[in-house]
């Protein structure tokens, strides 16, 4: 009997202390959230992990008009807090500043707030309008996100590549012909191939084929995989690669080979030049990647600023917003973080000068009017690694091993539509959108 | 004494150890504690010893720069004030709530006891993972969204399972004869636990509620779905190690580790008496 009373005496106590514990810290808390949200509003990015680039991001924000605390999440666990507190109608997040990979979810739960009216009043910064409609994600009249930053590939060009260049071509409007004529021109007149690709283990030829190579000859990346256009394209690959350096097999970075003038001509990831542009800025100019039949295809690694719906401080999220999208915002995002303006913005030229060239053709190339901007994959979860295989291994069987285009089309589109299948991923620029998983057709 | 029972029986028991065994048991050591002598040596370098290649195995030039420019980066000491009150608070709740649990456990049979020490435990496999959005909608709906006292709450649930077994193993250790004794010469039953039971359980409690305070000072999860601006240390330097510099990493790395190293040195005497307790 006296053990039971003991009990029943620290049980009550224990409850007692869980019922009473959470009141006794709310009055607390929501007093010093309230008064946190009256002097800062939060940002919440997926971009910057690194501490050193995270510390560079906030001293741009350090001049907002609207004082802003920005907090790095990653996708995952944004999404969760974002989902959370949606569910709650308790927002506590005023920007999100993600890439346009990261929104589809919340677009989908209709998480995120129109944009189009702030859009409108920021007109005169006059975003690429490819750009502007990827915003749409689909949607007729609404905007998700406003433009932040971009970053892409481009092709960098030693100077002493330009006297081989074909009659009548010009770098800025290279076609993928006359790529293929400038290289036998070059291979020529030096006694070497002169075109340079990253096929290394780690080099990015798969990008080149889904971003590049496939939407200038298909305005596709997935659904025309297995078409007469694309086996058309393939033999031009072909044609590429016979005057392109056979080292290609074991580039990475084409910084690299481009530096020491083994090749003269590559395409990379603009991260993946930047050296050879900043440590011999008069002897290399960078230049949009080439055109195909059906326009420039190019990827774009875009980043924009969303406001979800039910934002403690709408007016002083779209102030952010607007004062990252100014031109002093833009500029120092790409001098401290190597991201590129997604405006319309002047390079300035107290720039380094291996930027100011990335700059300008990374900002040709999206201005571009027979642009076919292409997306990195969406929806594709742990599988990107997978997708990304199925166009190396489609290169090495053609283009190195010299099989039949056709068969093996037919024979890794059906190991595309696999992966679509089981990820259930919908179609994605330039892609037409699809409602189920994207279809090879 | 239970504790130095149970500390002598091997030396009782065993034949002469093997010298392999000696060897064995300093190879493991090494093995691991090699990690920890890097980063400690790395953490009181200079930063340009942290960049020096190849690494040096004793420290060249002690310097406490690394540790200042850690301790210097945005967010670092409001975070470690964090963890340390919502390591004190976890502290607190876990053992209110579960030295009772371990002690009803230790001396009490009641029907079912067994199944509720079965249960206890089972919560341990639970992913947490699955319960993210969940916990943080509640945690919004209360109002502890962002608050150390939800973190608090949050880790005093990860930590009771942990906290009543030990308290249990603890008690059972000290012989309720005494109690007993106790009893028999006026005592009340609270009399007898507080004037007897306790006094003998206070470093078994102590090592449990340094170990409940390691594992909240250590969780990372809970801490970074349920907080955004007042986010705890481990939270903090998780998020902004990957790509930090290298001085940060050590520097976070050790201010990580020693807390854990000094508590686990402190109370490794009353851990191996507890547990050792409960195979008994």
């Amino acid at each position: 009997m006296v053990h039971r009373r003991w009990l029943s005496w620290w049980a009550v106590t224990a409850l007692t202390m869980l019922i009473l514990g959470p009141w006794a810290t709310v009055a607390s808390s929501q007093s010093s959230q309230a008064h946190a949200h009256a002097s800062a509003l939060t940002l919440v990015t997926t971009q910057f992990q690194p501490i050193t680039e995270f510390a560079d991001f906030q001293s741009i924000l350090a001049s907002s008009p609207a004082p802003t605390k920005a907090v790095y999440l990653d996708a995952g666990t944004l999404t969760t807090q974002l989902t959370a507190q949606e569910q709650t109608h308790n927002v506590k997040i005023s920007v999100i500043a993600g890439l346009h990979g990261d929104f589809p979810p919340f677009v989908a739960q209709g998480f995120l707030q129109d944009l189009t009216p702030l859009l409108k009043s920021l007109k005169s910064r006059a975003f690429p309008a490819s750009i502007v409609k990827l915003s749409q994600y689909g949607s007729k009249t609404k905007h998700y996100y406003i433009p932040w930053m971009q970053a892409t590939y481009v092709m960098a060009i030693n100077k002493k590549a330009l006297k081989y260049l074909p009659k009548g071509a010009s770098i800025n409007s290279l076609t993928y012909d006359q790529l293929i004529a400038w290289g036998k021109a070059m291979m020529k007149g030096t006694g070497s191939p002169k075109i340079g690709l990253p096929a290394g283990p780690t080099g990015l030829l798969a990008r080149f084929v889904q971003g590049y190579l496939l939407p200038s000859y298909t305005h596709a990346n997935v659904t025309q995989f297995k078409s007469a256009a694309a086996a058309k394209m393939w033999q031009k690959v072909k044609d590429l690669w016979a005057v392109t350096n056979p080292q290609s097999a074991s580039y990475n970075f084409m910084q690299d080979p481009l530096q020491s003038g083994e090749v003269w001509v590559a395409w990379d990831h603009v991260a993946r030049l930047i050296n050879a542009a900043t440590a011999q800025p008069n002897n290399f100019i960078l230049v949009p990647a080439p055109i195909g039949p059906k326009g420039r295809g190019y990827l774009i690694v875009l980043g924009g600023m969303a406001i979800p719906k039910g934002a403690p401080d709408v007016k002083a999220a779209e102030k952010a917003i607007t004062f990252l999208t100014t031109p002093y915002a833009q500029i120092n995002t790409l001098d401290k973080l190597a991201f590129f303006p997604a405006t319309g913005v002047k390079i300035p030229k107290v720039l380094p000068a291996g930027i100011r060239l990335e700059a300008n053709a990374v900002s040709a190339q999206a201005q571009s009017k027979v642009s076919v901007p292409s997306l990195l994959p969406i929806g594709l979860g742990g599988q990107g690694g997978a997708y990304s295989k199925i166009y190396t291994d489609t290169f090495n069987r053609i283009v190195l091993n010299g099989d039949n285009i056709q068969s093996v089309l037919n024979d890794e589109g059906s190991q595309l539509q696999g992966i679509l299948t089981q990820t259930g991923a919908a179609c994605w620029l330039p892609d037409p959108p699809s409602h189920g998983p994207c279809h090879v057709k | 004494m239970s504790a130095a029972q149970v500390r002598s029986r091997p030396k009782k028991g065993s034949p002469r150890v093997h010298p392999l065994i000696y060897v064995a048991a300093i190879a493991i050591t090494i093995f691991m504690l090699m990690p920890l002598w890097l980063i400690f040596i790395a953490a009181f370098s200079t930063q340009a010893d942290v960049y020096s290649f190849p690494k040096s195995f004793v420290p060249v030039h002690f310097s406490t720069d690394t540790m200042q420019f850690f301790l210097n980066s945005p967010g670092v000491l409001p975070a470690a004030r964090r963890s340390l009150t919502v390591g004190i608070g976890t502290l607190i709740l876990a053992l209110a709530i579960g030295t009772p649990a371990g002690y009803a456990l230790a001396r009490f049979r009641f029907p079912g006891s067994n199944l509720i020490t079965l249960v206890i435990l089972t919560t341990r496999s639970f992913p947490v993972l699955v319960l993210s959005i969940p916990l943080a909608v509640s945690f919004l709906t209360w109002g502890l969204y962002d608050t150390q006292q939800g973190v608090s709450l949050v880790h005093t649930a990860m930590a009771l399972p942990t906290t009543v077994l030990i308290t249990s193993a603890v008690f059972f250790g000290v012989p309720a004869d005494l109690e007993e004794a106790a009893l028999t010469l006026g005592c009340t039953k609270v009399g007898a636990f507080r004037r007897v039971a306790l006094p003998m359980a206070l470093p078994g409690l102590a090592a449990a509620a340094l170990l409940t305070f390691l594992l909240s000072w250590n969780e990372v999860f809970a801490a970074t779905i349920l907080t955004l601006l007042n986010r705890t240390l481990p939270a903090q330097i998780l998020n902004s190690l990957d790509g930090a510099p290298l001085t940060y990493q050590f520097a976070g790395g050790f201010m990580l580790v020693v807390p854990s190293m000094v508590f686990i040195f402190l109370i490794r005497r009353y851990l191996v008496s507890s547990w050792g307790a409960v195979t008994k």
